[in-house]
This record gives C-alpha cells, structure tokens and sequence, in this order.
C-alpha cells in the first residue's frame, strides 16, 4: 500500500504578496480568456490525450484529476476522450520523465503536484517544473493542525509551550520525509523555534491511523479529513494554516496560525503541465478549457465539497508563480536539511 | 436486533436488479484481474473508477469491492497451473498449489481454495457486520511497535518454509531483505543502492521478484528436463475433491480465516501477511507437516482462506474510521469520494444504507463466486493437459505483460527476467524461493516500523514490552525461534536414550 494514501501535493506559502499577486494573475487571466483570439488562435489536438500523474490510484492528485477529467468530458468542454493515467516510481519522477520524454506531444499532459518540486531538490535532481510548458494551476486547498482530543493543548501557544518543556518530546506523524506533513512541522519549528519529534509514515492514511490510536500528540490534515474526526470527538484542531479565516461554515470559527502569532502559512496547490516545446495553440486550448472548468457550478460544488478551492492561475502567469512557488520550497527543505544541491543547469 | 434490521435493509439494496448485475460484473472481472499477474486487484479497481461514474453510490461500490475480493478468487489460478502469483497474497498458495498440480491434483487445490475462500469470506462478512465498530477500537491499538513484531514473526516463520534445511530457507529470507533495501529510504527520504538509477528509486517492486523468480525460472528449470514436461493426465472426473480431502481441509480453512480476518483488520498488515502466517500456523497444526512444501492440501486451503478473509477484514477500518487497510480499501476510499461521499467516523451512520448495501453484497458475491469457481476448477485444471512445450509461450507472454503492467515501464520487465536466472540458480542450489519473495514483501514494514517504534519511543527498546499487544507479539516470535531449537535438543536427548536403550538392550543378550 506504498503511497497510495500518500499526499504527495502542492503546497504553496500564500503570503500576503503571493496572494495579492494571484489576484492580480486571476483578474489578467479572465481578461486574457475573454480576447483569446487576439494572442493566439486556440488548436485541439485530435485523439485521446493521457493526463499523467506519478499517484498510484486513489491519491489525491488522481482522484483530482480523475474528477476534472470527468467534467471536461461531460461537459462536453474537451470533446477529445481524457484518460488519467498512472505512471508511479521514483517520487513522481518516471511520470514527469514520461512527460519530458515526449518533447511538442499535444496528446499529453502532466499533472502537477509537490513531488515535481520537491523530489528534484532532495534527490539533488535537475529541476523539472522549468524544463515544462506551464499551462495552469487551478486547485488549492488547505491545512490545519489537530492533536489529540484529551491533549490539555488548545491552541498553537499551548503547543509551542508544551514542546518547549523537552526537545523532541512531542511527537508529530505525517506522510514520507519531505511531505507536506514533515513541511508544516519544520514551519511549526521554526516559527515556534522549538524542536518536534516528526515520525514519517508510509503515507498519510498510516499517520492518521497512529494518530487516532493516540501514538502521537499533533498531525497535519486536510479539513476534509479531520472535520470528521472532529465530529467524533476523535481530534480537536487547533490552526488552520491560511493566511485568512475560511468563510465556510463549518471552518470559520478556526483560528488562522497568523492570528496567534505564528507566520505559519502554508497550502496546496495542482495543476497541469505540457511536455517540452508544446505549441502555443494546444495551450491555448488547455487554457481556455481550465477557464471553462473553473467557471462550471458542478465543478465548483464538487471541489468545495472537500474543502478546496479553484481560483485559477492562467498559463501567462502560471511560470513566475511555480518559479516563485519553486524557490520557497527550496528555501523550507534546505531549512529543514532535506535539499541536496540541485545539479548545476 | 438492530444490526439485523439494517442488514436487512442492506439485503434489499443489494437485491435490486441493478446491484445484482454489477456485483455479478465485479466479482467476474476480479476474477480475471486477479488471475493475470501484474494488474493487481487495486490496479483493476482503478482503471474502472471512471465506469462508475454516474452510476449510484452504492452500486458503483458492490462493483468495485467485488474486484477486492474476486480478485482473491482469481488469484489462485495462476499460482497454481502455472506457478506464477497473480498478486503477492497468492505467493503462498503457489507454493503447495504448483506441486499439487503437477501431481495432477490441481482440481482438488483449486476447489478447496474456492471453498475455504468462499466459508472464510461469508465468516469475515458476518464478523464485519456484528463487530465492525469494536473490532476498529481493536485495531487501532496496532501501531508501529506491532507491525514490526508482525514482521519479524513472519520472516522468522518463513525459515520453516521450504522442505530443506532452516538455514537455506534463511539465506533466502536474507536475500530477500538485501532486495528490499534497495531504493529511497523510508524514514529520511535519501536514495541508497539505486546506482543514480531512476527506476530503482521507489525500490524493486515485489511483482518482478515474485513472478521472475517463481514463473519465469520454473520455465527455465524445465528446458533442462524435458521428460519432465509431458503434460497431466488426468480425467476430469478424477479432479473433484474426496471426502477424505475435506476432512483434511476443514480446520484449515478454519483456522486460516481466523488468523487472515484478524491480520487484515490492521492497517499495517494485509492478505500477504496473513497467508503466509495462516500457512505457517497451519504447518505446526498439521498432522503431516512433512508434506508441506510437496502439495499440501490443507496449506493451500489455510493461504486461500486467509487471504479472502484479510481482503473482507481490511473493510473494517474502512468503514469505521475512513483509513485504508489495503491498497483496494484505498481505492475504494478514493471511489467514495468521487462520488462525493466524505468517508470518515460518521460513515456508518451517515450513509448506512450504502454501507450496509455494500456487506449485504459482499455475501452475495461470494456466492457467485462460489458457484463460478467450484464447477469450473476442473475445467481450469484441465488447461494442464495441454503439453507443457505449448504452454510455455503463454505463461512467458502473460508474466512479462505483467511485469510491464506494474507501472508501464520495460525496466520491470528485465527486472523479471533477471530475477527468473537468480530463481533458476536458487533451484538448483536448493534454495527455496518463497522466503525470498515474501522478506520482500516484508521487509519494508520491519524496517519502517521499526525505525517508527524507535523514534516514538526516543531509543528506547522497552517499547516492545510495554505494550500488551506487543508485548505477546514479542513472546510469540521468541517461541518460533527458541521452539526448533528445542525441539533440537530434546530429539537428541530422545535418541541419546533410545541409544542407551539399545545398548541395554544389547547387554542384555
């Protein structure tokens, strides 16, 4: 069951700059759809074409894409028949080699997640994100903390002060070394400047069923996963990790990390990636396409079901936002002692 | 009762036409999904997550948990025509299976492996649904300290396995492990042994090993002696099973459906595990344990029973919790949420007409399953009869399709070929096999675990003991090593006697 519980996702620091620059990415984008012909006439490819992803089935980024794949072809906004395909190994390595391998390829896309970031970096890998043709980012969600329901901790003070007793004496599970999970400790650490005991499973079902056997004091979740376990008396959430509150009923009461004094701001994000050299037309139409996606109710609805969002980063802006979203990565691994040089270019 | 009510509630979502027809679909697919090496239960299930969409719920899961466990079913085949393990919970049943069939039993070994699937499914079912929500209490007390004593107990109960010596089945065991560290370490995440090597970073998966060096070397180990090859004959009539092969099977399938239930409702662990313990347990059980490793009914009953009740026992966490216990249970997580259900806690009683649509289901499929697999065993078995020299393009044709199916890529499949020559030279060095497929298959839970315990601990090893479960975890994998030796130690002293014996005896005239 390698992985396939695993979150291997995209997690991106929305600042306050990041934000206000995605707003501004956004507002370009619609007026950027809304002339498309001016730039460049849009070309379909014919065929089937592969939305790639290196998750076994099930993960998040496959059932992501799986359900974007639906809708598309629903919709009947891609009538070309949309297959995700699952090309696990080497972290996400062999489904972007996969990508990369088929330079101008209109019939392909790659499915962008954290690992196309991180594995590069702690691999000592070449990157990868910029050897692609940027087409979107356009699925954001985000992350609270939870500890146990009996933990005499409340809030993020409690926890930082509980930690501070004894180096490594509270224990944290989450997904592998260099997950999102093992981001957010380090960012916790930091900000906190206090040492945790982080024990990495094989993925994040395995972490959250050491969790509730009460193995260890703090987690990571998604709000789809811990509401739940919330409602159950299972766990209690202490921070949600945006940079606002969240306006949804059930998630506005939780106290941002910000808000307690801790810059702890951290998310997730996916998205979608040509091959090399992919013609300007076939990105248009994957461009136009992510428009329509993100403007559809079904679509919407189905996203923010599990509590995540779709604001869409259009494909003119979408390179400076993975390169930015690249070096803050770099930047938190290299803190936390995970980042191998990357190879020179 | 209430549970009873619901059950009946569940029975009559189930036996809608609709449902009917897609358990049927499931259960027969995963019958063939299971049978081809390769594409795994999970795998199967996944490529068919898109035909569910738009369909309902509940139907769309009584099709895809059909997969789960008819791909339990469908596994068998393989292992036991052809010795190649449709997917790793079958490596077991490969073992006794492949040498009944060259006995020209394989009709028996794959009727007794439908039918203790079939009583060990329908036993897991009813325990699913009288005791799911205290048997995820239960659960949950396994965590690291425990999988890595479950580990080690089953890598020390492969050194039983095989017909040689110990020590050979633990050369193999240990090879075993070597394999397994090759890749990305699990706890700090750094590369070791890949050689810079892409393919090798998520480490060799255990499908190349298994059906290399199981499948691929039998065929290589067969050119050698032709005379070996003519095929089975046997009647058709001759393949049904006696009621002395019944009698002989049925604490085994008993008693492996037990141990398999229980070790599938962990997370951790999974249908490999289980088999390969129920196998073990069954051999210290039996009353002829000579005759394991050399076609042993009962041994193919235990793994089969055990395997089906594990992939019925991992829907536990599933359903109470929302954690998956298996890959499948993964998938079907994954299916749940596409269909815009939030599993979790509240899933029982939030959606319990689909929950208990779905075990209602599980019944009914394992008794299509039933009826599909018991009748055609002969037949299946009768696919022996063909001459081996024909067969041998087939069996090389369907194992390197899998190899390839594993993650599309044709590293695998000289993975596969490389591990059939080292499987070709562990036979003629005598080495049995399975104990290096399954540390495969294990190592990677003992080393993560183990390196889990540690750091929740903070070093120290008492965590071993202090915790109940652990504690006789700890206890049982002494007994397994320390019981050979004394065994040792008092057959010697028995034949020092019977020496003295003798030589009174001898005086004595």
């Amino acid at each position: 069951m390698t992985a396939v519980h695993a979150r291997p996702i995209l997690s991106h620091r929305l600042k306050h700059a990041a934000l206000a620059a995605l707003g501004i990415g956004v507002t370009v984008g619609l007026a950027l759809a809304a002339a498309p012909a001016a730039l460049h006439a849009q070309t379909a490819p014919t065929g089937p074409i592969e939305i790639t992803t290196g998750t076994s089935p099930g993960g998040t980024p496959d059932v992501l894409m799986r359900r974007a794949a639906k809708i598309l072809n629903e919709q009947k906004i891609i009538t070309n028949p949309l297959v995700v395909q699952n090309r696990t190994g080497g972290s996400w390595m062999v489904a972007a080699n996969f990508v990369l391998g088929r330079p101008g390829d209109k019939n392909i896309v790659l499915c962008i997640a954290q690992p196309i970031l991180t594995t590069p970096i702690t691999q000592g890998l070449p990157t990868i994100y910029d050897k692609l043709t940027p087409i979107s980012m356009f699925i954001q969600g985000d992350l609270v903390l939870v500890v146990q329901p009996s933990s005499t901790v409340q809030n993020l003070k409690d926890l930082v002060a509980l930690a501070g007793q004894r180096e490594r004496s509270v224990k944290v599970a989450g997904a592998q070394s260099g997950s999102t999970d093992h981001m957010v400790a380090g960012l916790v650490e930091k900000a906190g400047k206090v040492k945790l005991n982080y024990v990495p499973f094989d993925g994040g079902g395995a972490a959250q069923a050491a969790f509730l056997g009460g193995n260890v004091e703090m987690m990571t979740l998604t709000p789809s996963e811990a509401l739940p376990l919330v409602k159950s008396g299972k766990a209690r959430i202490i921070a949600i990790l945006a940079s606002e509150r969240r306006t949804d009923p059930e998630l506005k009461d939780i106290p941002t990390a910000k808000e307690q004094g801790y810059d702890i701001v951290w998310g997730q994000a996916w998205g979608l990636a040509g091959p090399p050299g992919l013609d300007a037309g076939t990105v248009k139409f994957w461009d136009d396409a992510i428009a329509k996606l993100v403007a559809n109710p079904e679509w919407q609805a189905s996203l923010k079901e599990n509590f995540l969002r779709s604001k869409m980063v259009p494909a003119s802006e979408v390179k400076a936002h993975l390169a930015k979203l690249h070096e803050e990565h770099l930047a938190l691994l290299r803190d936390l002692g995970l980042a191998k040089q990357p190879a020179v270019q | 009762m209430d549970v009873l009510a619901s059950l009946a509630q569940g029975f009559e979502v189930a036996f809608t036409p609709t449902n009917l027809l897609f358990v049927l679909i499931g259960v027969t697919l995963g019958q063939l999904i299971g049978a081809l090496p390769g594409i795994g239960p999970s795998a199967g299930m996944a490529l068919l997550l898109p035909v569910t969409f738009g369909l309902e719920p509940v139907t769309a899961l009584v099709m895809l948990a059909g997969i789960m466990y008819g791909g339990m079913y469908g596994g068998t085949l393989t292992s036991v025509l052809v010795n190649v393990p449709g997917e790793a919970a079958s490596v077991m049943t490969a073992v006794d299976g492949n040498q009944l069939a060259r006995k020209g039993r394989a009709g028996q070994a794959l009727a007794v492996a439908a039918i203790g699937s079939f009583i060990a499914g329908v036993g897991a079912v009813i325990a699913l649904v009288f005791l799911t929500p205290a048997l995820s209490a239960f659960a949950l007390r396994f965590s690291a300290p425990e999988y890595f004593l479950l580990a080690l107990l089953g890598i020390t109960a492969t050194a039983s396995l095989g017909t040689g010596s110990p020590v050979k089945a633990m050369i193999g065991a240990v090879l075993g492990l070597m394999i397994a560290l090759v890749g990305t370490d699990p706890i700090q995440g750094t590369e070791r042994l890949t050689f810079g090597s892409l393919d090798l970073m998520e480490g060799i998966d255990f499908l190349p090993v298994a059906i290399g060096i199981f499948g691929i070397a039998e065929i290589f180990a067969s050119m050698e002696e032709p005379q070996n090859m003519q095929p089975v004959k046997t009647r058709l009539k001759d393949m049904w099973l006696t009621a002395k092969d019944w009698a002989e099977c049925r604490m085994a399938i008993l008693r492996g459906g037990l141990i398999g239930f229980v070790i599938g409702l962990m997370p951790g662990a999974g249908p490999t595990v289980a088999s390969l313990l129920a196998y073990v347990v069954e051999k210290k059980a039996s009353r002829h344990p000579e005759r394991f490793g050399h076609g042993a009914l009962d041994g193919v009953a235990a793994a089969e029973s055990a395997n089906n009740s594990a992939a019925h026992g991992a829907m536990v966490p599933m359903l109470a919790l929302g954690i998956p216990g298996s890959a499948s249970t993964a998938v079907l997580l994954a299916a749940l949420v596409l269909l815009g259900i939030r599993p979790g806690p509240m899933l029982l009683t939030e959606q319990a007409d689909l929950v208990w649509g779905l075990i209602a289901s599980m019944f009914i499929g394992n008794v299509i399953l039933l009826i599909m697999n018991l009748p055609m065993a002969p037949l299946f078995a009768s696919v022996l009869r063909i001459p081996y020299s024909y067969l041998v393009p087939g069996i090389l044709i369907i194992s390197l399709v899998g190899a390839y199916a594993v993650s599309l890529s044709l590293f695998n499949v000289g993975l596969t070929l490389a591990f059939g020559v080292i499987g070709y030279l562990m036979i003629r060095a005598d080495i049995p096999r399975a104990p290096l497929v399954l540390a495969v298959v294990l190592a990677q839970l003992m080393e993560t675990s183990l390196r889990q315990s540690l750091m929740l601990s903070e070093g120290s090893l008492s965590i071993f003991v202090e915790r109940p479960l652990s504690a006789v975890l700890a206890l049982l994998v002494i007994g397994s090593l320390a019981l050979p030796v004394v065994n040792v130690l008092l057959a010697r002293r028995a034949a020092r006697r019977a020496g003295v014996d003798r030589l009174v005896s001898h005086s004595s005239d």
